[in-house]
């Protein structure tokens, strides 16, 4: 029998839910039929549970799970690579190297990530604490970085700059000086693909005391942050936002986050033309934040089109080899993040396949009464204890492990020995839809 | 008080008010929430042994929304509470499974799908516009109207309103004619044609249906209309007693009604003739000589639009059926750029309205349809899904279609989950607008280089990957 002596009630009702938790998460990956109502076409039934089983085990699901594509019917899920025959294999005992510099460019820190891969900005207050903690330690531990959103950024991660991105957006939440000065990489949030062109927006629920000390705004109001930047309508005056970072922080790069209207190419170059160091294309179908649903499904254009849109015109005005592309909305696998870079991302920014590991069954109730029922996307202060920071960030680190083995071995099989390689490799890619 | 005063005192932005308006009728629950009650009682036992009887430990249930929480708490699930959030299948895989209800999902027809009536009884009970958490949960791309997106403004163009002018966007349109220009003599008067035509504050026309309309219903559409200032189409012999609301009513008149025009109680502001028919146009224009005469027909008659044109008409109603095919089987999307290049081509585009109905059931279609070429989209199904009714089969064609509305219709509620939709659909017609950086609704209609179409973006991406063939995206 437990040892309930000494425990509050609170203690024990937390208790009692993560460990049912922990036994359901293990359990549905391998029984014989799927939770039925768990899943839609772009994260199905299986892949929810190829990616609880990664970030259990830290290892490529061998049960028979589908972790590979979705049933969408477009996009990444139409692609697949051409594995040519075993002889052209490399031999299996080759270092595949996943690292990626983030920074082309002559100034600035020469930073590298150990996989093509870091985390999206989730803003305190649309997720709990404890998940932001939980990603920047796994940041941290897999030398990469993760992006704060926008919403502050809690002492409790300052322990992990080094790790995290601060993201700079139009309610300028959380912008302050020293947050500048902690980071190695600073993202213009211009616009996020699941409400490209809306703003931000937190409910007053989830504006409580402490989220809205960070924010800096009045509890239980809502906060907007508006669309666009004011300050922004030209490229030149995006120029200034960059050399206002650079002032304030010389070292840190520069990263632009735009969504993936039909001029995306243009806004690519214009990025770089203002400087930026990084930039990241986020495409409609992605997100983790609450969004209107007309939005989500029907302004701009998915990932998979932008990516070789804007590879195609940097290469075009000869800037391609200066610039960092990183691609996210909507890339859920290590083969999306393949396929990307096939097509001519160098990485990829990922924020839905986390909260999977994590527990997130994507019910689309983040922003119902006091938010997610599994701890995740909630400011309430007994939900968010159900999921501990030290459990969260082992399942981000294993699932990134898992991910890692599959690029590894899809490399080798493609013949390459880098990441790097893979790059705008569309001769490598078929289409199967 | 100076007039310009008295102008701006009597100025008042426009605004629908929403309030909630639950369903009447009781739908089946989206969920079926099933516990096997041998585990769940073992659970019980088990829990109040381990706990030592510590009751809100033991009563702690993983289910947030009250679905266990009846009298008799998991026994009996109050289903209708669950919003699928598998929490209590994840913590008691053992004994307890969340389903999609099938009952649920048989709601609507194959092209109204329960999706989409999901949708829209959200949008009638709460008039608001609905808001996700998560991602994008539906198929990528697809036909129709799930192959096209619309633009967004990034960060160098600098015509873009964005969020802080979403209160001040417009989404006026005006149904009627308008001459490409004005003549003038040699005094400054002017000559030729006149403007003629009058304007509604949101690009969303009421289309009842033409067959048998139950009871009160043209009264609930016609008085909704009134409110929100927009116009109502409704079959001649409905429009009998609702003469309070005849600056709204558009009456749907036949040949047979060419004698009766001086029955209507009202003079209407615009006409509908139900097909062209000489003598029934000159009919309503001498009965009305101020009103407008809109051409109600199907897009299959297209290529004889501009010789109606010509002939007088200048607000054409266009038709496809219920799931938005034309009799052709032509899709209403490819229909509507059909009927707007027929009038750009001809070179008077800018004097007629394009008003179209059939298959536009979502608040997404409108701006589409706008951006394809209509001015306003005249909403029939979704009304009736508002009020929730229940479709008897398939629902396409226009004249053999069964609805069933709740018995307990009443005035009131059905003209406030109307008010709900549209204000629903119109908050959301201002997100699109101002992603894409428009003041105005007029400046949508025909932009079709604010829209991105699947094949197009699919051949630019994809073109010359193994496998990929121009057939491969149709
Ligand atoms: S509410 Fe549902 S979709 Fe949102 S984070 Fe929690 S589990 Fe995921
Ligand atoms: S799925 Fe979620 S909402 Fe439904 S009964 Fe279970 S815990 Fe409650």
């Amino acid at each position: 029998m437990a040892n309930i002596a000494g425990k509050t009630d609170e203690q024990l009702i937390v208790e009692k839910h993560i460990a049912n938790f922990h036994k359901g998460f293990a359990y549905w990956p391998r029984a014989e039929e799927a939770p039925p109502a768990l899943g839609d076409s772009r994260w199905t039934q299986d892949l929810i549970l190829a990616t609880w089983l990664m970030a259990e085990t830290g290892q490529v699901p061998d049960n028979g799970l589908e972790y590979k594509i979705g049933a969408s019917g477009g996009g990444f899920d139409v692609l697949d690579f051409n594995i040519p025959s075993q002889d052209q294999w490399l031999p299996a005992d080759t270092e595949i190297d996943l690292s990626l510099p983030l920074n082309r460019r002559d100034d600035g820190a020469q930073l590298k990530i150990n996989i093509p891969m870091y985390g999206g900005g989730m803003s305190y207050g649309s997720i709990s604490e404890h998940v932001m903690q939980a990603r920047a330690r796994a940041a941290q531990h897999l030398g990469t970085f993760t992006s704060t959103g926008e919403g502050g950024y809690p002492p409790s991660l300052v322990p992990y700059k080094d790790h995290i991105i601060t993201q700079v957006a139009t309610g300028m939440f959380g912008v302050r000086e020293e947050t500048i000065q902690y980071a190695p990489i600073v993202e213009f949030k211009y616009a996020q693909g699941a409400k490209p062109g809306l703003g931000g927006h937190l409910l007053g629920d989830k504006a409580t005391d402490v989220v809205a000390a960070m924010r800096e705004s009045v509890p239980w109001v809502s906060l907007f942050s508006p669309f666009p930047f004011h300050s922004v309508y030209s490229v030149e005056d995006h120029r200034k936002h960059v050399d206002w970072i650079r002032t304030t922080n010389p070292r840190a790069l520069v990263s632009v986050k735009v969504s993936t209207p039909t001029d995306v190419d243009m806004v690519a170059v214009g990025s770089y033309f203002a400087g930026a160091h990084i930039v990241h294309l986020d495409g409609s179908y992605g997100g983790t934040g609450a969004a209107p649903e007309i939005a989500k499904k029907n302004i701009a254009m998915p990932i998979e089109f932008a990516i070789p849109k804007v590879h195609k015109y940097l290469v075009s005005e000869n800037v391609r080899e200066e610039v960092t592309l990183m691609a996210s909305g909507g890339v859920r696998t290590a083969y999306d993040v393949a396929k990307a870079i096939a097509l001519g991302a160098d990485g990829c920014v990922m924020g839905t396949a986390e909260l999977i590991a994590i527990g997130c069954t994507r019910c689309s109730n983040c922003e119902r009464g006091r938010g997610c029922p599994f701890g995740l996307t909630t400011t309430d202060p007994l939900l968010q204890q159900l999921m501990p920071a030290d459990w969260g960030q082992q399942r981000i680190v294993n699932m990134y492990n898992a991910y890692a083995i599959q690029l590894r071995d899809l490399l080798r099989k493609l013949g390459l020995k880098s990441i790097r390689e893979l790059r705008g490799r569309r001769d490598l890619l078929r289409y199967v839809g | 008080m100076p007039e310009h005063r008295e102008a701006a005192a009597g100025y008042h932005r426009y605004h629908i008010p929403t309030q909630p308006a639950p369903d009447i009728e009781k739908w089946p629950s989206r969920f079926k929430v099933k516990v096997r009650r041998s585990g769940l009682a073992k659970l019980l036992i088990k829990e109040v042994f381990h706990y030592r009887g510590r009751k809100d430990v033991i009563l702690s249930r993983p289910c947030m929304y009250g679905v266990f929480s009846g009298p008799v708490g998991g026994f009996m699930p109050r289903e209708e509470h669950c919003v699928g959030c598998l929490r209590c299948t994840t913590e008691f895989p053992e004994f307890v499974r969340i389903e999609h209800n099938p009952e649920r999902r048989s709601l609507g027809d194959s092209y109204f799908t329960f999706n989409y009536v999901d949708q829209i009884a959200y949008e009638a009970s709460s008039g608001l516009v609905p808001v996700r958490g998560a991602g994008y949960r539906g198929k990528f791309g697809g036909e129709g109207w799930d192959g096209m997106w619309t633009d967004m403004s990034e960060i160098v163009r600098p015509t873009r309103d964005g969020i802080h002018g979403r209160e001040t966007i417009s989404t006026v349109v005006d149904i009627g004619f308008t001459p490409n220009y004005l003549e003038f003599d040699p005094s400054g008067q002017p000559t030729g044609s006149t403007p003629h035509y009058l304007s509604i504050q949101l690009p969303i026309v009421l289309d009842a249906p033409q067959t048998e309309l139950a009871a009160g219903v043209a009264r609930i559409y016609a008085r909704t209309a009134a409110e929100l200032d927009t116009l109502v189409v409704l079959p001649f012999e409905y429009t009998t007693g609702l003469g309070e609301f005849g600056d709204a009513i558009v009456p749907v008149v036949r040949p047979e009604h060419a004698r009766r025009l001086g029955q209507l109680g009202f003079t209407p502001r615009i006409i509908e003739m139900q097909g062209w028919d000489e003598a029934l146009y000159a009919a309503i224009t001498t009965a009305f000589p101020l009103a407008i005469v809109a051409l109600r027909t199907g897009f299959e008659e297209t290529d004889a639009l501009v010789s109606y044109a010509q002939r007088g008409i200048k607000v054409f109603h266009l038709l496809a059926d219920y799931h938005g095919r034309s009799a052709d089987g032509g899709f209403v999307l490819d229909l509507i750029r059909g009927a707007h290049t027929a009038f750009v081509d001809a070179g008077i585009r800018e004097e007629v309205t394009l008003l179209g109905s059939g298959g536009m059931i979502a608040a997404e279609h409108m701006p589409k349809a706008m951006i394809c070429g209509l001015d306003a989209v005249a909403v029939d199904t979704p009304l009736l899904v508002a009020l929730q009714a229940r479709f008897g089969g398939e629902c396409s064609a226009r004249g053999a279609s069964s609805f069933r509305l709740p018995t307990d219709l009443n005035e009131a509620w059905g003209v406030q989950r109307l008010k709900n939709l549209c204000a629903s659909w119109r908050d959301q017609l201002l997100e699109i607008l101002g992603a894409m950086g428009l003041r105005e609704v007029r400046r949508l209609r025909g932009e079709m280089g604010r829209a991105m179409f699947m094949k197009t973006l699919e051949a630019d991406a994809f073109a010359g990957l193994l496998g990929y063939t121009e057939a491969s995206n149709g």
